[in-house]
C-alpha cells in the first residue's frame, strides 16, 4: 500500500521537468518557491505520477522557463511566482499581476459587434466572499469570463514563518474557514511526516469523523444553494436545516461546531466519549436520510433539471490540462481522490468508494456531491463501529528542524501543505489549495452560457476565495 | 412532488430555538471565563502565556496585578482553560454588540474579583435607527477579507432553527437598502477601498457591526503587511461581535443588542 509520507525530493533541471509534463504521465500538484538554508532561491514542482507524489527541486539562477506551454495548470502558479517572488518566467503567456493589486491591470478585451462588458465585484449580493468578475457578453450570451481575485489575500504563507506549530495549525485553521478541519489536519500530517510520527488509531478515526462530517456539511449546503439558485426553496431551507443539525451534533460531541481547535500534530486534541460517539452516529444516520430524501425530491423536479442540465459544462480534456481536482474533477470523469490515490491516516484501513460521472455539468457536480455524501455518512459509520481504544495523540518534538509534506482530500479536492521546521519553528509553509488550482477552469465552464446561469455554474464548482487568496 | 414536500412538512418536527435560549448563549464557541476566586499569579502567568492570540495579558496597576482578557483578540483555542488548573472554564456568555472596550473583561489577580466597568450608552445612530424602524432592520453582510468562517456562520442565521426574519431583520443586497453593516474581516489592503465605498453608499444612520476576533481587532492575521487591520481600522464601527467564528446565538444577540432590542 501506498503511504502518503515525504517523498525523497529530487534536484532536476526546468527541462526534465517539461518533459515529465509533457510526456503527460504526471500530473501537475503544485508549484512554489522557497529558499534553501544557504537562502539561495529554488523552485519546487510537485507532481503525481502513476499515484506517487514527487517533488523536484530546481535551483534558480536566473529566468525560469515556463511550464504552461506543456502543462495549462500552471499558469497560476508561475504567475504567483513572479509576482511574490520576483521570479523571471520565460515562455509565460500571460504574465499579468495574480496577486498583487497595486499595479496596472488590463482585462482581456473581447471585440466585435454588440459584445459588452459586465463588471461584477467584488462585493457581490449575497452573504459569499469578495472577488471581481469580468464578463465579456453578447446579449445574454457568455463570450468570455475573467475573474480577478486575490482581494482575501492576507499573506497567510509568510505569517506562518517563525511562528510555533501549535500556532501553525490555528493559522492554517483559517486559511478557508469552511474547510478549516482538512487544512488543520493536512498542516499537522505534514508536521507528523516530516518528523516520522505516527498518529495513534485512535486519533486517526476521530481524525477520519471529522474530516467526512465536513466533506457532508460542504456537500449538503451545496446541494442546498444550487436550489436556491434556481428558485426551487423547499429543499434549500431543508439542507440548510440538515447541515445545521450536524454542526449542532459536532458542538454537542465534539464542542466546536466546525471542528476548529480539534486536530494538532500527534492526533487531536478531543477524545470522543462512548455516549457521544452514539449520539454523534445517530445524528449523522438521521441527516444522512433526511438528505437522500430532500436530494431525490430536488431532483425529480423538472424546472430543478431544466436548469442544472447542460448547464455549465467543464469538459474532460480541460479538466485534465487544468490540472483540475476534487468534486469538479469527479463529475467531468477524472477519477483522482487523494483518500485512495495517496490514502492518509485512517483511510489506509478502510475502503473509499470513488463516485464520477462523466458529464461535467451543473447535473453532474450536483449527483456528484449527492453520492460522496452517501459515500462520507457510510464512512464515518464504519469508522464509530470500529472505533479502536487507545490515546489519541502522541507527542511531537518542540525543538527539531525537519521539512514534510502532506496532502488530503479536502471537500474541494486535494489539499496539501509542505512545511519547513528549524528548531522547532516554522520556516516555510506553503499551501496548495483545491481552489487556486480549479478557479482558473470555471471561465471554460461558463462560456457560452447565459449570464444568468454564472451564479448557479459557479456555485456548482463552490470554490474559496480566501484558500485560493489565501 | 408537490405531495411529496407537503408530507415531508408535516411530518418534519419544528426545531425553532426560542429566542430566551439564544441571547447571551456563546455555546460552542470554545471561549474562555475566569473563575476570579481560583486565580493565582501563578496560573495568571501560564495562562497568559499560552494564549496564541495574545488576548490574555496581565497588568501591574498602582501595586495590583489585573490580569485582562479581550474576547476581540480571542480565538477559543483553550489553550488556557488547558493550562489554567480550573480558573479558566468554557464561557456561558460573552459580551456581543457592544463597544470595543466592553469586550475586555479583567481581573484582579491578588484579591480573585472582577474589575466591573460602567455599562457604555446607546449611541445615537442606534437610537435613531430604532425610532424609525422599530426592530425592523435590513443588514447588508459585507466579508472584507475574511477566512469565511464568520460567513459560514452569519448564513446560518436564516436556517429554521435561528429563522432571522422572525425579528423583522433581513439581509439585503445593496448596501443602498441597509441600516446595518455587518463586516467581518482582518480587511485586507486589497478590499480596504471596497469596504469603505459600502460604508459611503449606505446611508444615515446606520451601523455597523465588526464581526469575528479577525473584525474586532485583526485578529492571527493583524501582524500581516497585506492586512489594513480591523474593521475600525478602516471605517467607524458602532459594536463588536467576538469569536473564532462567533456562533449564529452570538452573532443573534450582537445584533438585536447593538439595537438594544429585547
Amino acid at each position: 500500500m501506498r503511504a502518503n509520507l515525504t517523498p525523497r525530493e529530487t534536484e532536476s533541471s526546468v527541462e526534465a521537468v517539461l518533459r515529465l509534463l509533457e510526456s503527460g504521465k504526471a500530473r501537475l500538484v503544485s508549484i512554489f518557491a522557497a529558499a534553501d538554508d544557504s537562502g539561495a532561491a529554488r523552485v519546487r514542482y510537485i507532481a503525481d505520477v502513476n499515484r506517487e507524489y514527487r517533488i523536484i527541486g530546481v535551483p534558480v539562477t536566473g529566468a525560469l522557463q515556463s511550464a504552461t506551454p506543456v502543462s495549462p495548470a500552471a499558469a497560476w502558479y508561475e504567475r504567483e511566482l513572479h509576482d511574490r517572488y520576483g521570479i523571471e518566467i520565460d515562455g509565460h503567456p500571460d504574465l499579468r499581476p495574480l496577486v498583487s493589486h497595486l499595479a496596472d491591470y488590463r482585462f482581456l478585451e473581447a471585440q466585435g459587434v454588440g459584445v459588452c462588458e459586465l463588471p461584477v465585484g467584488p462585493i457581490h449580493a449575497g452573504i459569499i466572499e469578495p472577488g471581481h468578475f469580468r464578463f465579456s457578453i453578447v446579449g445574454d450570451t457568455v463570450l468570455h469570463l475573467e475573474p480577478r481575485l486575490f482581494y482575501t489575500y492576507k499573506g497567510t504563507e509568510k505569517l506562518f514563518e517563525g511562528d510555533t506549530l501549535a500556532n501553525g495549525v490555528m493559522l492554517a485553521e483559517s486559511v478557508s474557514g469552511d474547510n478549516c478541519f482538512s487544512h488543520a489536519v493536512a498542516f499537522s500530517q505534514s508536521v507528523e511526516n516530516a518528523f516520522g510520527i505516527s498518529v495513534p488509531p485512535r486519533g486517526r478515526s476521530i481524525r477520519l469523523l471529522g474530516l467526512e462530517l465536513e466533506r457532508m456539511v460542504a456537500h449538503i449546503a451545496d446541494l442546498g444553494a444550487l436550489c436556491g439558485d434556481v428558485g426551487c426553496a423547499v429543499p434549500a431551507v431543508y439542507t440548510a436545516r440538515i447541515k445545521e443539525s450536524l454542526l449542532q451534533a459536532s458542538a454537542c460531541c465534539f464542542g466546536t461546531r466546525f471542528w476548529r481547535g480539534i486536530a494538532i500534530p500527534g492526533g487531536v486534541r478531543r477524545d470522543l466519549s462512548a455516549e457521544n460517539a452514539r449520539a454523534f452516529g445517530h445524528a449523522v444516520a438521521d441527516a444522512t436520510a433526511d438528505f437522500a430524501d430532500i436530494a431525490r425530491i430536488a431532483l425529480d423536479t423538472p424546472s430543478v433539471l431544466n436548469r442544472f442540465e447542460a448547464t455549465g459544462v467543464l469538459g474532460n480534456k480541460i479538466a485534465r490540462d487544468l490540472g483540475v481536482v476534487g468534486p469538479a474533477a469527479r463529475a467531468s470523469g477524472v477519477r483522482i481522490d487523494v483518500r485512495r490515490d495517496h490514502p492518509y491516516g485512517h483511510y489506509r484501513n478502510i475502503a473509499v468508494e470513488i463516485p464520477h460521472f462523466p458529464l461535467g455539468d451543473v447535473l453532474a457536480r450536483a449527483h456528484q456531491r449527492i453520492e460522496e455524501t452517501r459515500v462520507s455518512a457510510r464512512l464515518i459509520q464504519e469508522t464509530l463501529h470500529d472505533l479502536s481504544a487507545g490515546i489519541v495523540r502522541t507527542p511531537v518534538p518542540c525543538d527539531g528542524s525537519a521539512e514534510g509534506f502532506s496532502a488530503v482530500e479536502s471537500p474541494r479536492g486535494e489539499l496539501l501543505y509542505w512545511i519547513r521546521i528549524r528548531d522547532g519553528k516554522i520556516a516555510r509553509c506553503h499551501i496548495k489549495s483545491p481552489s487556486f488550482q480549479n478557479w482558473p477552469s470555471l471561465p471554460f465552464a461558463v462560456h457560452g452560457n447565459i449570464t444568468a446561469d454564472f451564479p448557479l455554474i459557479n456555485k456548482s464548482f463552490n470554490l474559496s476565495y480566501s484558500g485560493c487568496d489565501r | 412532488m408537490i405531495f411529496d414536500i407537503v408530507q415531508r412538512s408535516l411530518s418534519s418536527s419544528k426545531v425553532l430555538i426560542p429566542v430566551e435560549e439564544l441571547l447571551a448563549n456563546s455555546h460552542g464557541s470554545r471561549m474562555p471565563d475566569v473563575y476570579a476566586q481560583a486565580l493565582t499569579a501563578t496560573i495568571a502567568q501560564r495562562a497568559v502565556d499560552s494564549c496564541s492570540a495574545s488576548a490574555l495579558t496581565i497588568e501591574q496597576d498602582g501595586g495590583r496585578s489585573i490580569l485582562s482578557l479581550d474576547y476581540g483578540k480571542c480565538t477559543g483555542c483553550g489553550h488556557c482553560i488547558e493550562a489554567g488548573e480550573g480558573a479558566f472554564f468554557h464561557a456561558e456568555s460573552v459580551p456581543c454588540g457592544v463597544g470595543r472596550q466592553a469586550l475586555v473583561r479583567r481581573w484582579d489577580v491578588d484579591r480573585g474579583v472582577e474589575v466591573l466597568l460602567d455599562q457604555a450608552a446607546m449611541t445615537d445612530a442606534a437610537r435613531e435607527i430604532r425610532a424609525i424602524v422599530g426592530g425592523a432592520l435590513n443588514i447588508r453582510q459585507v466579508d472584507g477579507g475574511s477566512c469565511n468562517g464568520c460567513e459560514a456562520e452569519i448564513g446560518a442565521l436564516t436556517n429554521p432553527y435561528y429563522d432571522l426574519e422572525r425579528f423583522g431583520i433581513h439581509f439585503v443586497a445593496s448596501p443602498k437598502h441597509a441600516d446595518m453593516l455587518l463586516v467581518t474581516g482582518p480587511v485586507t489592503r486589497n478590499m480596504a477601498d471596497a469596504v469603505k465605498k459600502t460604508y459611503e453608499a449606505t446611508p444615515s444612520p446606520k451601523l455597523v457591526v465588526a464581526v469575528g476576533a479577525c473584525g474586532c481587532s485583526g485578529g492571527i492575521f493583524a501582524k500581516s503587511p497585506a492586512v489594513a487591520g480591523s474593521v475600525d481600522s478602516v471605517i467607524p464601527v458602532d459594536a463588536y461581535i467576538p469569536g473564532c467564528p462567533p456562533t449564529p446565538a452570538m452573532l443573534l444577540t450582537g445584533i438585536l443588542q447593538t439595537l438594544r432590542h429585547k
